[in-house]
């Protein structure tokens, strides 16, 4: 009976299009540009992403007893205000376990859900290295690619097309790396 | 005819896709390729631009979240 609900359910029409197959980039762009406009009208700031994973690393230090109040990162009082808010208190913190846990639904939908085994050590070094790298290098320019650069030029301003440009480079770089350690 | 396999699981985007472009060049027209992912944008990008080189392309899904992309150089 499940058996039988599941693979009617797997030979839908309706759930391969807009379930189980990737969507069109343009319904996405479509779809990331009106849910940015509601973000604006609701919360009165533009989408940023990597803002809150900062206040995420300051919140878990707090927990394990120690204090940002003295880091020039989170001296101003708008950021104190948040951080003394708390994560449920702050749409970033929940737009953004919205992402995560999104995306985890939609791979269980799609029946793509897999633990996928690290290949390499050169991998995770990488990974590491690049995380840390893109989270510091979001800070230092006040915002990631959707803060920065999504929300930059939509809010027509010069900063996201000069970030942009030079991400661009960046992407040359990081390509030419890329297959000079990993083919 | 031959009928080649490369293991990309566990390699993200673009690696899967640059890996399948230089086999490719190493086979004769008729040839298979089958590209083992599991990396869902992978899925999207590598029979894209098969597609648009001019091979011919299947997609056969393993697994939950797995995929063998088959492609059959055509030129």
């Amino acid at each position: 009976m499940l058996k039988k609900f599941s693979e009617a359910v797997a030979a839908n029409d309706y759930y391969k299009a807009w379930l189980k197959d990737a969507w069109p980039y343009i319904t996405a762009a479509v779809l990331l540009s009106l849910f940015q406009i509601v973000t604006m009208a609701v919360t009165g700031s533009p989408w940023g992403v990597a803002a809150t994973l900062a206040n995420w690393g300051a919140w878990l230090f707090q927990g394990v007893g120690g204090s940002v109040d003295k880091w020039y990162y989170f001296s101003s009082d708008a950021a104190q205000a948040v951080l003394a808010r708390g994560p449920l208190q702050d749409p970033g913190t929940l737009r953004n376990a919205g992402i995560i846990g999104g995306a985890l639904v939609s791979t269980l939908i799609a029946s793509g859900f897999k633990i996928k085994k690290i290949k390499s050590w050169r991998q995770v070094a990488a990974a590491v290295l690049g995380g840390l790298l893109m989270g510091y290098g979001a800070r230092i320019g006040f915002g990631c690619n959707i803060g920065a650069l999504f929300s930059g030029i939509s809010s027509l301003s010069l900063s996201g097309w000069v970030y942009g440009v030079f991400m661009f480079f960046g992407a040359v770089v990081g390509s030419k790396l890329l297959v000079k350690y990993f083919m | 005819m031959k009928e080649e396999m490369l293991d990309c699981l566990g390699e993200a985007c673009p690696v899967p896709l640059v890996k399948a472009q230089k086999k490719l060049e190493e086979l004769e027209i008729g040839d298979i390729l089958i590209v083992q992912i599991d990396h869902s944008c992978a899925m999207k990008n590598l029979p894209e631009w098969a597609r648009e080189a001019g091979h011919n392309v299947e997609i056969e899904e393993v697994d939950d979240g797995e995929w063998e992309v088959v492609i059959e150089k055509a030129k």
